[in-house]
C-alpha cells in the first residue's frame, strides 16, 4: 500500500538526517532530495491510479471506527502532487540558499518534518489525527521561520506561534464539541451523523473551525501573522508557507471539513464569499504600498487565497473548478516569486525595492522568471493564472454575481499593480547595484522549472486534460456525500 | 471550405518566435523575413491572384480544436489580416538594420510573437481564444516597452501592462456577461448579438468598449500611448501603437457596433462625443510636446478620435470612413514614426529642440516624412483627406436625421473634429520645421542620409499614402472596406463616386499657383543677415520649431489646463494610482505590527462569526 509512505518517508528522512548528518549538510541534502523526489513520483502515480475512486488504508489493520484510516481520493492526490512538487523545488533551491545562513542539517530535518505534517493532514481520515499532523507541520514551520536567527525573525515566529496556537485552540474546541455530539472522530462517520445533529451545533462548530482554519489559510481578518512570518522566513520556506502550507492547513481542511463532513451549509458559503472578497480587496490595497519585496508577496498571497475562497464559496462546478485550479497555479507562481525574492536578496543583499535595479542584466534568470510569474499571478494570458481567474470570474457572473466579478477584477488589477511595482524598480537602469554572490545552478533550476509550469500550466483546463486532472478533484468537493459512501460503504 | 490555411497565420509566426529564441541574430532576421513574406504573399494571393476572397462572402473556413470552433474568417477579418501582414513586412524591412544592439535578440523573437497574437485576435471566433490572443498582444506590448532604454522605460512598461491587463480583465467580464445574457448558449463571437437595453447589457457594452479604447488609445484610456512612444524602441512604437494596436482596437470597435451589440442612438452619441474629445484633447497636447516621439504619440491618440467618431456615428458612410481612416492612419503614422526613427538613429536624439535643418542632410527621409505629415493633416490628394472627408460627411448625415437638440450636439462634435484637423496641420508644421527646416545646429552638419532598408520601408509607406489617396475608391474602399461592410450587414454608401482626386489635385495646384503669384507680385521684403543686439546671433538664439505654439500654451484659460495636464491631473492612470495609494495608507495604519491588536482581530472575527451564526 502506498498511502502510509507519504508520511513514513519524510518522517524517516527527518530522523535519519538528525542521526547521520554529523556537522555537514550533505546527507541532509541527499536524503531530502531523494525523499521529496520519491514522494513526488509516488504522488503522481497515486493520483493517476485513483482516477476518481477512493483508496483507503487502515493503519495497523484496525477497523475503521476504532483505528485511524488514511483516505486517498482525487482531492488528496491533487494536493499531494502540489505539496511535493513545490517541496522538491524548494529543497533544490535551498542547497545554495541555506548555506548562506550556515551549513546545518537541522534545516532539512525540520523541512522533512513539516512535509510529514502536511502529507498527514492531506491523507488522514480522522479529525483529531488531522489536528495532530497540523500541529507537527505548524511547529516545524515556527522553527523554520525563525531559522535566520535575527531579531525580526524571532519576532515573526513568536507572533506566528501565538496566533497559530490561538487558532488551534478554536479548532480543538470545535473537535471536542463535535466529538461530544457524535462520539466519533472519523470524519466519514461524523459526516454520517451530521444530518441528525441540531443545526445550531453545526453552525457553532463551523464558526470555530472557520476561525481556526481561516487563520491557517490567512483569510482576512485572520491574516495578520502572515506578512511577518512569510517575509522573515528563509526564501524557500516562504515559498513553502505561501505556496502550500496555507493551502493544506487552510484551504484543503476547509473544503474537506465543510464540504465533505459538514455538508456545506449555505451560510458558510456566503461567509466564504464575504471573507474571500474582503481578502482580495484589502490585501490587494495593502500589497501595492509595501516596499519589502517579500512582504509585498505575502500580502498578495492573502489576496490570492481570497480568490480561492471566492470560487469555493460560489459552490458551482465552475467556481470550484476555478478555485481548485487557482490553488495549483498560486502554489506555482507564488513559490516562484519567493524564489526570485530570495535570489535577489542573496545576490544584492536587500529586499528593499527602492534599492533594487538592473536585475535584467545582473540576474537574467531571476528577472525573466519573475516577469513570467508576475504576469501569471496577475492573470495575463497565456500563463496559467489567467485561466483560473478567468474561470472564477465567469463562475461569479454565471452565478448571478456580477458585482463580485467586478470586485475580483479590481483585485486582479491591484495584484498586477503590486507585482509590477517590483518590475518597475527592479528593472531600473540608473541605480548603482553591485552583486555580492552568483546565483548557482540549483536555484536557477528551481526557478526555471516553476516558470515552465507557469507557461504550460494553462493546458490543465484544456479539454481532454481537464477530465483527468481537474474534474475528479472538483467532483470530490461537489459530490459532498460521496465521501461518506466511498469511505464507509465498502 | 475547411482548410488549415488560416491556422498558418497564427502557427507560422508562433513557431518562428519559438525557434528564434535559440538562433543567432542573423538567422532570426532571415526567418522573420521569410515567414512575413510568406504570409503577405498568401494574403495577396487571396485578394488578387486566386481571388478566393471573392468566393467567400461568408465563411472562409474554420479551424475547430477540441470540438470548439476557434478560428474563422469573414471579410472584415480578412482585410484587417491583410494590413497586419503589409505593415509587418514593411516594419520588418525597416528593422533589418539599426535596431539597438543589446535589444536585437529579444526584438526578433518578440516581433513574430506579436504578429501571431494580432493574427490570432483577428481570426478568433471563440471568446476565450479572443481574450487569450488579445491579452497576449498586450503582453508583447509590455515586453517591447521593457526593451526601451530610457530612464522611464520600466515605469512606462508597467503603466502599459496595467492599462492593458486591466482592460483585458474587463473584456473577459464583458464577454462573460454577454454569454450569460444570451442564455449561456455559445462562446462563438459570430453568434453574439446583445441588444443594449438594461443595466447589465450597458455594463457589458462599456466593459468590452474599454478594451477597444485602451488598445486603440481612445480617451480616457489612452495615456499609455504617448509614454510608450517615447520610451520604447522606435520600431516597436511604429509596429504596435501606431499600427497593429490601432487595427486591433478599431477592429474590435467595429465588431462591437455592428454585430456584437445592437446599440441605441444614445450610445452613438456617447461614442461620437468620446471621439471628438479624443481628437481635440490629444491634438492640443501634441502641439506643445518637445519630444518628437511623444508628439507623434499624442497624434496617434488624436487620430483614433476620428475613427471612433466615424464608426460610432452609426452612419454607413462614416463607418466606411472610420475603417478607411484606420488603414490610413496605420500607414502614415508608422511612416512618421519610422522617419523620425531614422533621424534619431543618425543624430542620436529625438528632442525637437536639438534638431533642425536636416532636410539638406536627409532629403529622402524628409520627403517621406513630408508625405506622412501631409497625409495626417488631411491634405489632398493624400489618403488622410478622403477618409476624414467621409467621416465628416457621414456625421453630417447622422446629424440631419437627429432631433434638434442632438443635432446641435453632433455638430459641436463635428466642429471640434474639423478644428482638430486644422490643429494637426499646425502641429506638423512645427514638427517638420523643428526637424527638417529652420537653421541647422552646428553639431548636426555631418549627418548622413539613413540606410537603404530604412528609406525603402518609409518610401513604401509614402507610396501607399499616395495610392490610397488617388485611388481611394478603386483600391481600398472597393476591394477591402465595402465587402467587409456588406458582410457585416451594412448598406453601402452610395455617393462615393463624387470623389475626383485628379480634379481635386488640379484645384489644389491652381490655388497653390495663385498663392505663389500673389506672393511674387506683392513681394516687398529685403532679406538680410540676422542681428541680435548688433551682433551675429549665437547658436543658442536659434529659433526652434517647438516655440511655435508657446502662445497657445500660455494663453489665459488654457495655461491652467496645460499646467494641470503636465501634473497628470487628467491621466486616469495617475489619478487611480494616487487614490488607491491613499486607500492603502489607510489600511496600512491598521497593521502596526502589534501582536495584541492582531489577536484582537481574531477574537473580533470569531465573535462576529458566532453572532452571525
Amino acid at each position: 500500500m502506498m498511502l502510509p509512505l507519504f508520511i513514513i518517508i519524510p518522517l524517516i528522512a527527518a530522523f535519519l538526517i538528525t542521526l547521520i548528518a554529523g556537522k555537514k549538510d550533505v546527507w541532509g541534502i541527499v536524503l531530502s532530495v531523494v525523499a521529496s523526489a520519491a514522494m513526488l513520483i509516488l504522488a503522481v502515480i497515486s493520483f493517476l491510479n485513483v482516477n476518481g475512486e477512493t483508496i483507503i488504508y487502515e493503519m495497523g489493520n484496525w477497523k475503521m471506527p476504532f483505528g485511524i484510516a488514511l483516505v486517498l481520493d482525487s482531492l488528496s492526490g491533487y494536493m499531494l502532487i502540489i505539496v511535493n512538487l513545490v517541496a522538491l523545488t524548494a529543497i533544490i533551491y535551498s542547497i545554495q540558499y541555506i548555506r548562506h545562513l550556515g551549513q546545518d542539517f537541522k534545516y532539512y530535518a525540520l523541512f522533512m518534518l513539516m512535509l510529514t505534517g502536511m502529507n498527514g493532514v492531506i491523507l488522514t481520515g480522522d479529525i483529531f489525527n488531522l489536528y495532530v499532523f497540523m500541529e507537527i507541520a505548524l511547529f516545524a514551520a515556527f522553527a523554520l521561520v525563525a531559522y535566520g536567527c535575527r531579531a525580526e525573525e524571532y519576532e515573526a515566529a513568536f507572533k506566528y506561534a501565538v496566533m497559530g496556537s490561538v487558532s488551534s485552540i478554536f479548532i480543538l474546541i470545535g473537535i471536542g464539541v463535535l466529538y461530544s455530539a457524535t462520539s466519533t472522530l472519523t470524519m466519514a462517520r461524523i459526516a454520517q451523523t451530521v444530518p441528525n445533529l441540531s443545526p445550531q451545533i453545526i453552525l457553532w462548530v463551523g464558526g470555530l473551525f472557520l476561525a481556526g482554519f481561516g487563520l491557517k489559510a490567512a483569510a482576512m481578518p485572520f491574516h495578520a501573522w502572515l506578512p511577518d512570518a512569510h517575509s522573515s522566513a528563509p526564501a524557500p520556506i516562504s515559498s513553502m508557507l505561501s505556496g502550500v502550507l496555507i493551502k493544506v492547513l487552510g484551504i484543503y481542511t476547509i473544503t474537506r471539513i465543510f464540504f465533505n463532513v459538514l455538508d456545506a451549509p449555505a451560510v458558510f458559503l456566503t461567509i466564504f464569499i464575504v471573507i474571500g472578497t474582503i481578502s482580495i480587496l484589502i490585501s490587494g490595497f495593502l500589497a501595492i504600498i509595501q516596499w519589502d519585496f517579500k512582504r509585498l508577496l505575502a500580502y498578495s498571497s492573502i489576496s490570492q487565497i481570497g480568490y480561492i475562497l471566492l470560487g469555493i464559496g460560489l459552490a458551482t462546478p465552475l467556481g470550484i473548478l476555478g478555485a481548485v485550479f487557482h490553488l495549483f497555479n498560486h502554489a506555482i507562481f507564488k513559490s516562484l516569486l519567493f524564489y526570485d525574492a530570495g535570489s535577489v536578496e542573496l545576490a544584492l543583499g536587500t529586499r528593499d525595492l527602492q534599492k533594487l535595479g538592473k536585475l535584467g542584466k545582473l540576474l537574467p534568470v531571476t528577472s525573466g522568471t519573475s516577469i513570467i510569474a508576475s504576469l501569471a499571478i496577475s492573470g495575463i494570458p497565456p500563463f496559467n493564472g489567467f485561466f483560473s481567474k478567468l474561470i472564477i470570474i465567469i463562475a461569479a457572473i454565471a452565478a448571478g454575481q456580477p458585482v463580485l466579478a467586478l470586485l475580483a477584477i479590481l483585485g486582479s488589477i491591484l495584484t498586477l499593480a503590486a507585482v509590477m511595482k517590483i518590475q518597475c524598480y527592479g528593472l531600473r537602469q540608473d541605480v548603482d547595484v553591485e552583486p555580492r554572490e552568483k546565483i548557482g545552478l540549483g536555484m536557477n533550476i528551481a526557478m526555471i522549472s516553476l516558470a515552465i509550469i507557469c507557461i504550460v500550466g494553462g493546458l490543465l483546463v484544456a479539454p481532454g486534460i481537464r477530465e483527468v486532472a481537474l474534474d475528479p478533484v472538483v467532483n470530490v468537493i461537489l459530490e459532498k456525500a460521496e465521501y461518506v459512501q466511498t469511505v464507509l460503504g465498502r | 471550405m475547411n482548410s488549415p490555411f488560416i491556422l498558418l497565420f497564427v502557427a507560422v509566426p508562433a513557431i518562428v518566435a519559438l525557434v528564434n529564441l535559440f538562433l543567432p541574430v542573423l538567422l532570426r532576421k532571415l526567418l522573420n523575413l521569410l515567414s512575413s513574406l510568406f504570409l503577405l504573399y498568401s494574403m495577396i494571393d487571396v485578394f488578387f491572384i486566386s481571388k478566393s476572397a471573392e468566393l467567400l462572402r461568408g465563411d472562409f473556413g474554420a479551424i475547430t480544436i477540441w470540438g470548439q470552433e476557434i478560428f474563422s474568417v469573414d471579410q472584415m477579418s480578412l482585410f484587417t489580416l491583410f494590413f497586419i501582414q503589409i505593415l509587418a513586412v514593411i516594419i520588418l524591412i525597416y528593422s533589418l538594420k539599426g535596431v539597438q544592439a543589446d535589444a536585437q535578440k529579444s526584438f526578433y523573437a518578440l516581433f513574430p510573437l506579436t504578429i501571431a497574437a494580432c493574427n490570432g485576435v483577428i481570426l478568433s471566433d471563440h471568446a476565450i481564444s479572443f481574450v487569450v490572443f488579445w491579452g497576449l498582444s498586450g503582453m508583447t506590448l509590455f515586453l517591447f516597452a521593457l526593451l526601451g532604454r530610457t530612464k522611464e522605460s520600466p515605469a512606462t512598461a508597467v503603466k502599459t501592462i496595467l492599462i492593458m491587463g486591466g482592460t483585458d480583465a474587463l473584456l473577459v467580464m464583458g464577454l462573460a456577461l454577454m454569454w450569460v445574457l444570451q442564455g449561456q448558449a455559445s462562446w462563438a463571437l459570430s453568434a453574439l448579438n446583445t441588444p443594449v437595453t438594461d443595466g447589465l447589457s450597458w455594463l457589458a457594452f462599456f466593459l468590452v468598449l474599454s478594451a477597444a479604447f485602451a488598445k486603440a488609445g481612445g480617451f480616457p484610456l489612452h495615456t499609455w500611448l504617448p509614454d510608450f512612444s517615447r520610451d520604447a524602441q522606435v520600431e516597436s512604437a511604429a509596429l504596435l501603437p501606431a499600427s497593429l494596436d490601432k487595427l486591433l482596437g478599431i477592429y474590435l470597435l467595429a465588431r462591437i457596433v455592428t454585430t456584437w451589440f445592437t446599440i441605441s442612438f444614445i450610445l452613438n452619441l456617447i461614442l461620437m462625443t468620446l471621439g471628438a474629445i479624443t481628437v481635440i484633447t490629444a491634438v492640443m497636447m501634441a502641439m506643445n510636446q518637445h519630444n518628437g516621439r511623444r508628439l507623434l504619440g499624442y497624434h496617434a491618440v488624436s487620430q483614433v478620435g476620428y475613427m471612433i467618431l466615424g464608426i460610432g456615428s452609426g452612419n454607413p458612410v462614416a463607418f466606411a470612413g472610420g475603417l478607411f481612416h484606420m488603414i490610413n492612419n496605420t500607414i502614415y503614422k508608422s511612416n512618421l514614426f519610422l522617419t523620425l526613427g531614422s533621424v534619431e538613429k543618425q543624430t542620436g536624439t529625438n528632442e525637437l529642440d536639438d534638431l533642425g535643418g536636416l532636410a539638406r542632410n536627409m532629403p529622402i527621409t524628409f520627403i517621406m516624412a513630408l508625405v506622412g505629415a501631409l497625409s495626417i493633416s488631411g491634405i489632398p490628394p493624400f489618403n488622410g483627406f478622403f477618409s476624414k472627408w467621409m467621416i465628416y460627411q457621414g456625421v453630417l448625415e447622422t446629424a440631419k436625421t437627429a432631433a434638434p437638440g442632438y443635432q446641435l450636439w453632433i455638430l459641436v462634435c463635428l466642429i471640434l473634429a474639423i478644428f482638430g484637423s486644422a490643429l494637426t496641420l499646425a502641429s506638423f508644421m512645427k514638427f517638420l520645421h523643428a526637424i527638417y527646416l529652420g537653421k541647422r545646429p552646428e553639431k548636426l552638419k555631418d549627418i548622413k542620409e539613413t540606410s537603404a532598408n530604412q528609406w525603402i520601408a518609409t518610401g513604401a509607406l509614402a507610396v501607399l499614402c499616395l495610392i490610397f489617396g488617388l485611388a481611394a475608391v478603386a483600391v481600398p474602399l472597393k476591394i477591402f472596406i465595402y465587402p467587409a461592410m456588406a458582410n457585416a450587414g451594412l448598406e453601402l454608401p452610395a455617393f462615393s463616386g463624387l470623389y475626383q482626386p485628379i480634379l481635386l489635385l488640379a484645384l489644389f495646384l491652381i490655388i497653390f499657383a495663385l498663392g505663389m503669384i500673389i506672393y511674387v507680385i506683392t513681394k516687398n521684403v529685403r532679406p538680410d543677415e540676422i542681428y541680435l543686439g548688433g551682433m551675429a546671433p549665437l547658436e543658442k538664439f536659434r529659433i526652434v520649431g517647438t516655440a511655435f505654439y508657446n502662445e497657445i500654451r500660455n494663453m489665459r484659460g488654457l495655461k491652467g489646463v496645460y499646467d494641470a495636464a503636465d501634473k497628470q491631473a487628467f491621466d486616469a492612470y495617475a489619478v487611480g494610482e494616487k487614490s488607491s495609494l491613499a486607500l492603502s495608507r489607510l489600511f496600512q495604519k491598521a497593521h502596526p505590527g502589534l501582536l495584541q491588536l492582531y489577536v484582537l482581530f481574531i477574537v473580533i472575527g470569531v465573535v462576529v462569526f458566532l453572532i452571525v451564526l
